[in-house]
Formats: C-alpha cells, sequence, structure tokens
C-alpha cells in the first residue's frame, strides 16, 4: 500500500508524476470515504432538523423504515471497511493473489468466509426483502420443516395433521415460537444486528486503538506511560460485568451496547500498534522517510498503520466472535435490548418450551454457534496468511 | 532491582487497579439517578404525598445531599473495610450473601480449574506429538468446537438431551445434598463438561502450537540421538518451555470464563452462586448486592492477572526485570 502501483519497475516509474502528486493530494480511498460519510452526515442532519420524530426518514420515497441512529453508524462502519478494506484489493493486484494463494490452502476457512460473506449478504438485505416477523398467535409453535408436533400445542397447525401430529412446511422452515414469530425470519433479523455489532465495533475498536497505539509509541515518556497503564488497567477489568454494570445503571439500547463493546475493548489493537511502530521506528526505510522530511502524521498513516495492519486485523476478526457472544449472553440474561430480536433473545424465548419445542432455541443457537466458529477459524487462517513466520496449521 | 523488586511494584499497581475500578464504579452510580429516590417519589405520588418532599427526604436518608468528595471517601473507605451494605431483597449483609454463594461457586469451579489445568497442556501436548495425524486433527476438532460453543447454549443442549430426554441428570439443581456426595457429582457433572470444554479450547491450542515449535528443536534432536526415553523427551524438554506462554492463556482463560460464561451456566442449571446471585439481584434492582457481586468479580480478575504476570517471570528465568 506504501506505492501506488508495485507492478511498476524501478525505471518504469514516472518521476514527473511522483513529483507532482506530492503534497496534499488526497487518495481515492480517502476522497471516497470523506465524500460518502458527508452525504450520510446530510442524511442524519435531515433526519434531525427537517424529519419529524415519528415519520420515517424516507418517507417522501415512500419507504417505511425509519432509520435509527445504529443504522447511520453502521453505514460509516461499512463505507470506511469498503474504502479501507475492499478497495485497496483490488487496487493491489498482485498482493491479493498472492494472500488468496495463501488463504486457499485452508479449507476450513474458505467454507467460514462463504458462510460470513452469506450472512453479511442476507444480514444486509433480507430485512429489507422480508418484511419483520409478526405477532400471530393462531400460529404458535409450528414446528420446523421435515419435522412435527403434538396437535395440541399449535391452535392452528398450517401444514397437514397425520395421526394427531402437526407436520412442519416450508411456509416456517424453522417453525414458530410461542407467539407465532417465524423463526426463519427472526434469525435474519438477528443476522443483521450481529453484522452491526461486527462492524461498528471493528471501526471503534480499530480507531482508538491504532490512535492510541501509535501516540503512545510516538510521545514516549508520560504519556506513553499513563496510556499504556490504562490499557493495562482495562485489561484486567472483566468487561462482561462491566457490560452488566453500566446496562444495570443505565439501562440502554442496541446502540450504547454496541458503543460500549467498543469503547471497552481496544487495548489489544492498542498494544500491538505501539510494539509495532516501536519496532519499525528502528527499521532502515522508516529511517530514509524520516531523513526526506516526512511528517510524524505521514509516516504513521502511510507506513507504521498499513505495516501493522495484519495484526490489528487478526486480532479484531478474533475479537467480534466474543462481542457477538456477549451481547447473545446479555440478551439471554433479558439485560439486552428486547426491541430487537437478536438471536440470544430468541435463544431465551425458547428455554421455556424446551421440553416440548426445542427448535426454537436449538435454530439460533447453532446459527450463533456456527458464526462463531466461522470467525475463529479466519482469525486462525489470517494468522498463517498475513503471518508466515507464526504457520500454525495451513496443511489444513 | 530484581524479581522482588518487581513483584513489589506489581502488587501495588493491582492495588492501584482496584482503586480505579472502585472509584469508576462510583462515578457510574452516582452519575445515574438512584432508583430508591425515584421510587420514594413514585410511591409519594401514588399515595397522594407531596413527590418533591419524598425526594428529598429519601436522598437526606440515603446521605445523598452531602458534598460529592464526601460521599466518595465514604464510599472507598466502605468498600475497602468490606462494608458493602445490606441487601433489601435477601435480608441479610451483601458481604454474608456473597459468603453464602460462593460455597456454592467454589463447588464447581475447584474441579473445572484442576481439570482444565490437567487437560489443556496435556492434549496440546499429544497434538504437537502426533502434529498433522487423525489424532491432532480431532484435537484441534474438538478444540474449535469447546472454544466457539457459546457455553450457555451448550448447558442448554446438554440439560435437554441428559436431563429432559434421557433423565440421567437432575434438571433442577438440589442443594440438600452435601457436598462430597454421588448425586452432587452426578449433578455438577454437566456444568463443569461445559465450563471444561469452553476453557479448554484456547489453552490446547497455544499449547499445541508452542510445543509444535519445540518438537523439532536442536535440543529435542539431541535428546533424541542420545537415546532419552520419549516420555521424558515430552514431559521434560517440551513441556517446560510451553508451559510458559500457556501459563498466561490458562490464566485469562479461566478468568474470562469465570467472569462470564460461568454466570450463565449457574443460571441454566440454577445453582444458586455467585452468578445467580447477581442476577437475581439485577433482576429484582437489589443494587447493593449488584455492586458487590460486580466488585467481587472484579477483584478476583485483578487476583487473577497479577498471579498471571506472577507465575509468568517465576517459569521464565530469561526475562530481564531491569526494564520493567
Amino acid at each position: 500500500m506504501a506505492t501506488q502501483d508495485p507492478n511498476k519497475q524501478f525505471d518504469q516509474v514516472d518521476w514527473e508524476e511522483i513529483n507532482n502528486s506530492s503534497g496534499t493530494s488526497y487518495s481515492i480511498n480517502a476522497l471516497g470515504t470523506l465524500v460518502s460519510i458527508g452525504a450520510v452526515l446530510a442524511l442524519v442532519v435531515y433526519d434531525i432538523l427537517f424529519v419529524e420524530q415519528y415519520t420515517p426518514t424516507f418517507a417522501f420515497v415512500g419507504w417505511g423504515y425509519d432509520v435509527s441512529q445504529l443504522d447511520f453508524l453502521f453505514a460509516v462502519s461499512l463505507i470506511v471497511f469498503g474504502f479501507y478494506g475492499v478497495l485497496p484489493l483490488y487496487q493491489n493486484k498482485r498482493m491479493t493473489r498472492y494472500y488468496w494463494r495463501q488463504f486457499k490452502k485452508n479449507r476450513p476457512a474458505l467454507v467460514s468466509l462463504v458462510w460470513l460473506g452469506f450472512v453479511f449478504v442476507v444480514g444486509i438485505l433480507g430485512p429489507v426483502f422480508i418484511s419483520a416477523p409478526e405477532v400471530a398467535l393462531f400460529q404458535k409453535y409450528q414446528p420446523p420443516a421435515f419435522m412435527s408436533i403434538a396437535n395440541n400445542y399449535p391452535i392452528n397447525c398450517v401444514g397437514p395433521v397425520v395421526d394427531g401430529a402437526c407436520q412442519g412446511t416450508l411456509n416456517h422452515p424453522f417453525g414458530t415460537t410461542r407467539n407465532g414469530k417465524d423463526i426463519f425470519t427472526m434469525i435474519v433479523y438477528g443476522m443483521q444486528i450481529s453484522m452491526k455489532i461486527a462492524f461498528i465495533t471493528t471501526l471503534i475498536v480499530i480507531t482508538i486503538g491504532t490512535a492510541v497505539g501509535t501516540t503512545a509509541a510516538y510521545a514516549g515518556g508520560l504519556i506513553d506511560e499513563v496510556l499504556m497503564r490504562w490499557v493495562d488497567i482495562q485489561q484486567s477489568f472483566p468487561t462482561f460485568i462491566l457490560y452488566l454494570l453500566i446496562l444495570y445503571i443505565w439501562g440502554g439500547g442496541l446502540f450504547l451496547f454496541i458503543v460500549l463493546f467498543g469503547l471497552f475493548a481496544w487495548e489489544g489493537t492498542a498494544r500491538y500498534t505501539r510494539s509495532n511502530a516501536l519496532s519499525k521506528v528502528e527499521e532502515e526505510y522508516i529511517k530514509a522517510v524520516q531523513l526526506s522530511g516526512a511528517s510524524t502524521y505521514r509516516i504513521v498513516r502511510r507506513h507504521v498503520v498499513p505495516n501493522t495492519a495484519s495484526s490489528i486485523i487478526t486480532n479484531v476478526t478474533l475479537l467480534i466472535p466474543v462481542f457477538i457472544l456477549a451481547e447473545a449472553q446479555l440478551a439471554f440474561l433479558g439485560l439486552g435490548d428486547s426491541t430487537v430480536p437478536s438471536w440470544g433473545q430468541l435463544i431465551s424465548i425458547g428455554r421455556n418450551d424446551l421440553g416440548f419445542a426445542p427448535w426454537i432455541t436449538l435454530a439460533p443457537g447453532f446459527v450463533l454457534f456456527l458464526t462463531i466458529l466461522a470467525f475463529n477459524f479466519l482469525g486462525d487462517a489470517l494468522l498463517d496468511a498475513l503471518n508466515p513466520e507464526a504457520n500454525t496449521e495451513s496443511e489444513g | 532491582m530484581g524479581m522482588g523488586w518487581y513483584v513489589v511494584r506489581r502488587v501495588v499497581f493491582a492495588f492501584f487497579v482496584t482503586f480505579t475500578i472502585v472509584s469508576i464504579t462510583w462515578g457510574l452510580l452516582s452519575a445515574a439517578p438512584n432508583p430508591e429516590v425515584r421510587q420514594a417519589s413514585t410511591q409519594a405520588a401514588l399515595e397522594g404525598g407531596n413527590p418533591a418532599e419524598a425526594r428529598e427526604n429519601a436522598r437526606q436518608r440515603l446521605g445523598l445531599d452531602r458534598p460529592a468528595w464526601e460521599r466518595y471517601v465514604d464510599y472507598v473507605v466502605s468498600i475497602y473495610t468490606l462494608e458493602w451494605g445490606w441487601s433489601d431483597t435477601r435480608s441479610q449483609p451483601v458481604t454474608d450473601a456473597i459468603a453464602n454463594s460462593l460455597y456454592y461457586t467454589v463447588q464447581y469451579s475447584v474441579p473445572w480449574t484442576i481439570l482444565t489445568v490437567l487437560i489443556g497442556p496435556l492434549v496440546g501436548l499429544y497434538s504437537a506429538a502426533n502434529q498433522y495425524s487423525w489424532r491432532d486433527h480431532v484435537a484441534t476438532g474438538f478444540a474449535f468446537f469447546g472454544y466457539a460453543i457459546p457455553n450457555f447454549f451448550f448447558g442448554i443442549v446438554l440439560l435437554l438431551v441428559f436431563g429432559v430426554e434421557l433423565g440421567w441428570i437432575p434438571v433442577i439443581y438440589n442443594t440438600q445434598v452435601p457436598v462430597f456426595s454421588v448425586e452432587n457429582i452426578i449433578q455438577l457433572t454437566i456444568p463443569i463438561f461445559v465450563l471444561v470444554t469452553g476453557s479448554v479450547g484456547g489453552i490446547t491450542r497455544v499449547a499445541r502450537n508452542e510445543a509444535a515449535e519445540y518438537v523439532n528443536s536442536d535440543f529435542v534432536k539431541t535428546a533424541r540421538a542420545k537415546g532419552v526415553s520419549v516420555y521424558r523427551i515430552y514431559f521434560q524438554h517440551v513441556l517446560r518451555p510451553t508451559l510458559v506462554p500457556v501459563s498466561t492463556t490458562l490464566v485469562s482463560q479461566l478468568l474470562a470464563l469465570f467472569t462470564g460464561a460461568s454466570l450463565l451456566v449457574e443460571v441454566v442449571f440454577g445453582i444458586p452462586g455467585l452468578g445467580r446471585l447477581l442476577y437475581n439481584a439485577v433482576l429484582s434492582q437489589d443494587t447493593s448486592v449488584v455492586l458487590g457481586t460486580t466488585l467481587f468479580f472484579t477483584f478476583v480478575a485483578t487476583i487473577g492477572n497479577l498471579i498471571q504476570d506472577i507465575t509468568y517471570t517465576v517459569l521464565d528465568p530469561r526475562i530481564d526485570f531491569s526494564e520493567r
């Protein structure tokens, strides 16, 4: 990422162009990010100033969905992810091909990537096309497709009744809950919540973590000491208990929840960045950049952060499942946001009906398990692909 | 500047950490509206009294009208002198409530810790010894499974299978049975199993990767060439350097589960331990118990981290203290 086109040979480099481009020019990534975030901010301002509180944001085009703060934050994180996560892969085709070759060897990770891609796409598009799960008391306790339940539990069996047992249909592939809500729809909505948790917390963690890490490394002295001691304190703080305490005192929706996750989980990223920045300063190429008069900000932005990216990404990939699990656990305890149909919420709904309708708990539980597993496999594979020294298990 | 000095500084820092945490909890509590004050004013309003007056009275009774620093000093002093207040829902001091619950938490925590310490490094070592064989893949798969499956969900599934369907374990935890009895062992088996699978996974991975580095190292080759027995090679030459990084993971994994998953496992299995105490207190809005259990968990975490750092330095004689 340090050079614009790595395929160019040294003698083909157009020095005129480089001379012209140095100075205050912005890369396409930065420009795209700024413009898109500007558009989102304009929408936020529009939503706050011009749209009445209970009117949907896009009422003028007839879309009856009220966009929340969380959605705006999600949009911002998706924009940053697109311009700094996906676009660079396209810009550096050679490196992408190399990473892909390394990554492909690890079959569990490949499957995981496919699963996470599925969760991502369905989570984002699903709620747009599938209407929200609705209470339908007459259709409670419908069994999943190809399963059956004694006919005294559901009031109105959607499928055929064979020998006094209600058969499942494809109308409700995973069955329905006590309120008759379709479990498949709830899981799709839960996917979006999990993806929001994943992306927004990642954005917060990477922003704060790299900022603190590089500041500590470059400032040194007292600032370094104070920041890193705070990181130590934060690391020894049992995060789950802290979330629980804060949610108990303040109560709160998913927004507070996600922001909290991000604000109290950046210590690992800060440590990585700091130690990496410290070791990079000793390298020859950083010295060369320093000698040619680059500012500290430029060194950090263009050389230290890109070179630390791999360990930050790996660290974050292993952090995301922790967040998703924490949300599920809190929702299970009944401390989550009861207005959103997250997977943990669904698991706890089904707990009382476990004896005769176990699918209510099992279906979201397995989706949660698979997602956490996929993130772990992916993190493991990234560790191998991005860091050839730590060759843990590429012969999978 | 030896190890003793380092340990002393580490202990002082741990104390400072608890102090910071206590201060943060005070900040959180005093910034939020007090539920008791709110309750008093609501009650007054319902009974036709003056809500504002009731609110003032409640504030006076709870000592909230004093200056902030005075309340802060009071709070910190009472935390460190173990005067953690009175639990209204349990009609006993918070410290007593915690001690009572700890009795049940310890019953599963001790076997869980022992099993984790024994199984984790050994399975990792076994994996490294049989690298890329089917045994290794089974162990790795098991590690990933245990690490990834949400403990509370795994608990529910096992309770469904063994408690509801097969009837091998009681669905409701019985507090009446003696600690060292067959009934108690049976009813604690599944919770302990769930927690062990959760904590062992990460440790196995680290132990395997670390041990794999040493399996082909020069000193192991030398030992093999000299004709040292296989067991001696693994337990004396490979296990020891492996244990240094493993010890850190071990403590952090156990702590992470103790302050997170064990709470939910208690709720799932109905064990009246610390997690359930905290859970019930949250449900019944018993602030002093919520605070007490929270602080207890954070203190355990701080002490655990302290132990982790100290074991690390004791186990690895190569660590240089002059820099720290």
